[in-house]
């Protein structure tokens, strides 16, 4: 059963990590959109929803631009979902508090989708002196071939970040697990608000516009005393 | 001049949908770039002939994967008019990097900083309330726009070659970018609000205690701008919550 639940993490990982780079980008690779997508498939929206929304300002204000990598958000909503999910269902927890140490251990790990993301690249690029081969001796669809391995390379690199999440997670939640849930069990709702928060302190701190904290602090207190009185 | 079918460009907007693909550290969008313009090329010059032309395509090529197209669709007018034996003084390689770079600057500002957290906003505050159809409302909000500038952008560049780059200056991208960016700070404020309110009504706590998010929100951001990881900020950040945890039943007693 499990298998069967961690096999369609990794289809959505694919599809996704696809979606993050290398094809579309339409966007289904954001946490908010991937995270609730793999828990419909496994039968539970509400924990994908949690995590979407926990993960999804994180790593926002990073953007893909150029050369730059940012950490694989999209692999540690969809792994941090399925272990939540799939494992919990096995260890018999499914509370916020559990659904926090999965995301707890999932984004360190995500930090290694740096590496097969900027691993597929340089693969890609050792590929280049290959597809000039092909270009001189007139091989123009050996040239467009070359192109779509390129798309192949960043599927292996997706699921390859999701299998190290995955396989971490299947280590560290059952040891962890009876130590951290009693004390997570007081903080779960605290952590639940801390990591958006955090998502969209890191926005602000480097968003390029002016007087952003004036209007930070303008609408968010207008909307907090809204909610107060009203 | 050669006519190029419908088919023919929807083949070429379609492979500009997989154009980073291959993306790489020595020329980035360049293999995609060729693999989009490939159906074209074939249907415009002979073997000997694509040689030569595939080599000004092949090289380095970066820009916006939503602005390509409009690159795009204005090399193709340009690959007919050079196949017609027109010369308009602007090279093809000359064009891309002249446009490429820029549009890569305004795509984004524009969709990356600004309309994305204006989208995730939206998604977060309906997500906070449970509502299955977050992810939805994301999609449809994020990508309308997107989807426009890739058909329109396509087009108007394949009518309008050189020119096209008016198109999208008439459409003042980068006040656009600074507009999106403010609402989405207002918004993502909001949403703070709302998730603050939400769990000081819910555990049952003082409502001012909520203003305090604003300085640890300020102080979180002043650190990012210093160059920590959003990493080491949730490390710390839920490391300081467990250890508050501890004393709160201390702090409790005193508050009113």
């Amino acid at each position: 059963m499990i298998a069967t639940e961690l096999a369609i993490g990794a289809g959505v990982a694919l599809i996704c990590g696809l979606d993050r780079t290398a094809a579309l980008q339409v966007m289904i690779s954001r946490p908010i959109v991937a995270a609730p997508l793999v828990a419909w498939l496994l039968g539970d929206v509400g924990v994908g929803l949690e995590i979407g929304l926990m993960v999804e300002l994180l790593w926002l204000a990073r953007l893909p631009v150029g050369a730059a990598i940012p950490p694989d958000d999209t692999q540690v909503a969809i792994a941090g979902t399925v272990l939540a999910v799939s494992l919990g269902g096995l260890l018999g927890q499914n509370g916020l508090e559990y659904q926090l140490l999965c995301l707890l251990i999932a984004i360190p790990l995500g930090k290694f989708g740096q590496f097969f993301d900027r691993f597929a690249r340089q693969y890609n690029g050792r590929k280049v002196a290959q597809s000039d081969r092909h270009l001189e001796s007139g091989r123009f669809r050996a040239m467009e071939q070359a192109h779509r391995m390129g798309l192949c390379c960043f599927g292996l690199a997706a699921v390859g970040t999701y299998l190290l999440i995955i396989c971490g997670g299947l280590i560290l939640i059952p040891i962890l697990a009876p130590l951290l849930l009693p004390s997570l069990d007081a903080t779960a709702p605290w952590l639940r608000l801390a990591l958006p928060l955090v998502g969209i302190a890191v926005i602000l701190g480097t968003i390029n516009v002016n007087r952003a904290l004036t209007l930070f602090g303008a609408s968010f207190g207008m909307a907090f005393l809204l909610m107060w009185l009203v | 001049m050669v006519k190029i079918g419908r088919w023919k460009l929807f083949q070429v907007w379609l492979r500009l949908l997989l154009l980073q693909g291959s993306w790489n550290f020595e020329r980035l969008q360049g293999g995609g770039w060729f693999y989009a313009m490939a159906p074209i090329l074939r249907l415009l010059y002979g073997e000997k002939e694509m040689l030569r032309i595939a080599r000004e395509h092949v090289g380095y090529f970066n820009t916006h994967p939503y602005l390509a197209p409009a690159v795009a669709g204005a090399v193709i007018r340009l690959e007919l008019e050079r196949a017609a034996g027109n010369d308009h003084g602007v090279g093809i390689a000359e064009f891309k990097e002249m446009v490429g770079t820029p549009y890569a600057a305004v795509g984004d500002a524009l969709f990356w900083g600004g309309l994305r957290p204006l989208a995730a906003g939206v998604a977060l505050l309906l997500a906070a309330k449970g509502l299955v159809v977050a992810p939805i409302v994301f999609l449809v909000l994020f990508n309308a726009l997107p989807l426009w500038f890739r058909i329109a952008g396509f087009l108007s560049g394949y009518e309008l070659g050189l020119r096209s780059v008016e198109f999208l200056q008439r459409r003042k991208l980068p006040d656009l970018a600074i507009r999106a960016k403010e609402a989405s700070v207002v918004l993502l404020g909001g949403v703070a609000a709302f998730l603050v309110f939400q769990l000081l009504d819910g555990e049952q706590k003082p409502l001012w205690l909520g203003f305090l998010a604003v300085p640890a929100v300020l102080l979180c951001g002043y650190l990012a701008r210093r160059g920590i990881s959003t990493l080491l900020l949730v490390l710390i950040s839920s490391a300081l919550i467990m250890i508050c945890s501890i004393f709160s039943a201390d702090v409790v007693v005193w508050l009113p």
